[in-house]
């Protein structure tokens, strides 16, 4: 199973580029793509999951061109848009049903499919309501049982937290990550922790450009001895801002405790141990002043 | 003052969300083409033989007429689902939350709406000098009278289209479909109210059609016999408006209309009540509560509560199993997505077609089967027909607009075999329930072995399903095949028009190949346009 992206690009209206020159080789696990917001992940994401065709470059799916054959790559998909929408007169079964049918399942494998799903994501009690009467967590909920409908090899989840409560965020990645065994998927978020506790892989993305791929261990060794902290007066606060770059800072009762990332701590700093926002920031920061990581 | 500034910046924003939208250059080259309909003599205003000589004041008048009869109807379907669109991008919502009233609202919606509509006239204002000057029959140009007439008949027409169409959005029975096809047997109703009357009876039309005519046709009509009679005191009050009608063989020279201080004011009336109904839009807008808003999609369906309501559905934290292993909840399944689900993917669209209907619907499409049935075959032919395939209307008009309408798109375009499977599927749903709802007929002409008839039914029954998923996959929104199959089938079948009689409704009318031919060519254009929408078909 492998997912090879090759150079795409994507201009819209033959303008500016969304995606330049990116490039990943992909096997079974999680893919955290981070990044900002309008860095490109949801333009990527569209190009994997066939909605929208590249500029240039291609996907191959286990060796087939995606332009060619796209159907291929469909019948194994699994895919969760950013933003997507229900049929409000429809129960939860009901939308399962019928693009269970449009994935090209049988009617009585649809059924005991859609029953698994709803237990999993626990939308068993409501299955009869009308999906209009659905708040946002839950709508999301059938947007994830929907993906997960044809048992996907490739699950392309994009921003899929978004709308979920704490508890269901923790038990959502919790989800990703057993079904990551034997199939590839691909997160897309610019929130760190829901990567932090899923990822296998990990790409930076910023300005439609692959920053950085790696495993989360690798992005942390390359903050390693750089992360320091102390507490300064909150007057103080906005020199430090302007001498270093922050990566967090939390008011104290005695001032502000900062974090920063830097080569030559200041005076009174002790290092810290890294996390991958730290990793993730500095990436980002040195791509900004013209080095990749 | 403030007020006017923010008034003014809601409108300004309102047009400019519309104006960079693709359908905005669509609305403006149908308003170029109608107006190059009128240069090139296709829509012409005759009296007796005679029509005016191509001044600045005919051309004013003849493009005010085209204006305010046709552009009239087709604008209300143009400018119609501002306040819809508030609610699909959320906008509404902050609106919702600053002081603004819901009046200030409504009024600021419907001159959004009449921004719109003017840059048509606008249009047709310079199509107006272009005219004029390309007929070279009179090449001075008196602006005053080659504008007034798009100012004082156009504008206030639009006016009052560009409120209606508010006051439609905020009426929960006329927000959707049923609006649409109201509105076309509403302008009808206009366009009969201000004709201009049967020959021989001008001398009492002037005074009574002034405060009831719509189109400005009437006013034209009185302006304009003033001076026939000057030129012919035998004039018969035949006064004709067409499109393709006879083109009449004698000119005179008209100098315009005297707009006096009645005709400004039955002019203006049109305004005044356009401002009336901006105001009435506010008594029943929902101001985006979800709650009021709900009211409606439970009238329509009683299941369905709206979230914030009491009723919503309550909510179901989390996923289920706690610490369990979560994917042993779920059995593995074999490779999907086969060839051999046609059937059942037609049954799940047939389901997604018919959801959320009532038994009254039901009850009426069986009484329209059963009175098909058991009609005589040429009242079933004739009349229950057109009843029969007018009902499904609404059913009909979701046809390819749900995925846009409802942003499931990514969801159905990511699936394999969208463009092979998916799109017939929809098709063959769509002319089963045409099908359905018609059959009776079919089995009455079966059983008095009518061929001919037999192939007009069929001939109908895909090329309506073929339109609708047409308009809808282009349009994006059911509201131009509510429109456009509501004028056609009036046209076409109900008057027995030869060629445009898409249901064969009589012998002499039915051309069955003609409509197979255009459900093909229609289902040609749904397969590139869908294609259009996969980014990798």
């Amino acid at each position: 199973m492998k997912l090879s992206i090759e150079g795409v690009g994507k201009s819209y209206r033959g303008k500016a580029w969304a995606l330049k020159a990116f490039s990943l080789e992909l096997g079974p696990g999680v893919l955290g793509l981070l990044g900002p917001n309008g860095a490109g992940k949801t333009t990527l994401m569209s190009i994997l999951a066939t909605i929208t065709r590249a500029t240039e470059g291609r996907v191959v799916w286990n060796g087939a061109d995606v332009a060619k054959d796209p159907d291929r790559l469909r019948a194994v998909l699994g895919y969760l848009p950013q933003d997507f929408g229900v049929y409000p007169n429809l129960n939860a079964v009901e939308f399962l049903e019928y693009l269970a049918a449009v994935k090209g399942l049988d009617a009585a494998t649809a059924r005991r499919r859609i029953d698994e799903l709803l237990n999993l994501v626990n939308l068993s009690d409501v299955r009869k309501r009308p999906l209009g009467g659905f708040s946002g967590g839950m709508k999301q909920r059938v947007g994830i049982a929907q993906a997960l409908l044809n048992d996907p090899e490739l699950l392309i989840v994009d921003e899929p937290t978004a709308g979920l409560d704490p508890e269901e965020r923790v038990r959502f990645r919790n989800l990703l990550s057993e079904l990551s065994g034997e199939r590839i998927v691909i997160l897309s978020t610019h929130i760190v922790s829901d990567v932090e506790a899923t990822a296998t892989d990990i790409a930076l993305i910023s300005d439609g450009r692959l920053v950085a791929h790696a495993a989360p261990e690798e992005l942390l060794r390359s903050v390693e001895g750089r992360v320091w902290e102390w507490v300064v007066a909150s007057a103080d606060l906005q020199r430090v801002k302007e001498a270093f770059r922050v990566s967090s800072t939390a008011r104290r009762s005695d001032g502000v405790r900062v974090r920063v990332l830097t080569e030559d701590p200041p005076k009174g700093a002790q290092p810290a141990v890294p996390t991958l926002e730290d990793a993730y920031l500095d990436a980002l920061a040195l791509h900004r002043a013209g080095v990749t990581a | 003052m403030n007020a006017i500034r923010v008034l003014g910046q809601m409108v300004k924003a309102d047009f400019k969300e519309r104006a960079r939208r693709t359908s905005f250059l669509v609305t403006l080259a149908f308003t170029v083409f109608v107006g190059y309909e009128t240069f090139a003599g296709g829509i012409v205003i005759n009296l007796d033989k005679y029509r005016g000589v191509y001044n600045s004041a005919w051309v004013g008048a003849l493009m005010a007429a085209v204006t305010s009869c046709f552009l009239s109807l087709v604008g209300f379907y143009i400018v119609k689902g501002s306040i819809e669109r508030d609610e699909q991008t959320r906008v509404g919502r902050i609106l919702a939350a600053t002081p603004m009233t819901k009046a200030f609202y409504t009024v600021a919606k419907a001159l959004g709406n009449f921004a719109v509509l003017s840059s048509m006239v606008a249009v047709m204002a310079v199509a107006a000098v272009l005219m004029q000057l390309l007929r070279g029959e009179d090449r001075v140009v008196h602006l005053w009278a080659l504008l007034g007439p798009l100012v004082l008949i156009a504008l206030p027409v639009m006016a009052f289209v560009a409120a209606l169409a508010v006051l439609f959005e905020t009426l929960p029975v006329l927000r959707g479909g049923v609006g649409n096809v109201v509105w076309f047997f509403a302008w009808m109703a206009l366009l009969v109210a201000g004709a201009p009357p049967a020959a021989g009876n001008g001398p009492h039309y002037a005074a009574r059609v002034e405060f009831a005519d719509f189109t400005g046709l009437g006013t034209i009509f009185s302006s304009t016999r003033e001076t026939m009679l000057k030129i012919n005191p035998k004039f018969t009050d035949s006064f004709s408006f067409n499109i393709g009608g006879m083109r009449p063989t004698e000119k005179f020279v008209w100098n315009g209309i005297d707009w006096t201080a009645a005709r400004i004011a039955g002019r203006l009336e049109w305004a005044v009540i356009a401002l009336l109904a901006a105001l009435l839009a506010a008594v029943f807008f929902h101001r985006f509560d979800p709650a009021r808003a709900g009211l409606a999609r439970r009238r329509k369906n009683p299941e369905a509560p709206a979230a914030g309501e009491q009723g919503v559905v309550q909510e179901v934290a989390g996923f289920g199993g706690a610490a369990a292993a979560w994917s042993g909840m779920l059995t593995p399944l074999a490779r999907v997505g086969g060839r051999t689900r046609f059937g059942h993917l037609v049954v799940a669209e047939l389901r997604l077609t018919l959801q959320g209907q009532k038994w009254w619907w039901y009850a009426g499409a069986a009484g329209l089967f059963i009175g098909c049935l058991s009609s005589p075959l040429v009242a079933g032919r004739g009349d229950v027909i057109l009843a029969a395939w007018i009902w499904p209307l609404l059913l009909w008009s979701q046809m390819g607009s749900r995925e846009a309408r409802w942003g499931t798109g990514a969801l159905l375009y990511s699936s394999p075999r969208t463009l092979g499977r998916q799109l017939p599927a929809a098709w063959v749903a769509g002319v089963l329930v045409t099908m359905a709802t018609g059959g009776g007929l079919a089995i009455r002409l079966l059983l008095a072995r009518d061929a001919a008839g037999l192939e007009g039914w069929a001939a109908g029954a895909v090329f309506i399903p073929s339109l609708a998923l047409a308009l809808g996959s282009w349009t994006g929104t059911g509201k131009w095949f509510e429109a456009i199959y509501t004028a056609w089938w009036y046209i076409g079948p109900l008057h027995h028009i030869r060629n445009a009689d898409f249901m064969g409704t009589m012998a002499a009318s039915n051309t069955p190949v003609l409509f197979v031919a255009l459900a093909a060519l229609l289902m040609a254009s749904c397969w590139v346009r869908r294609r259009t929408q996969l980014g990798y078909a």
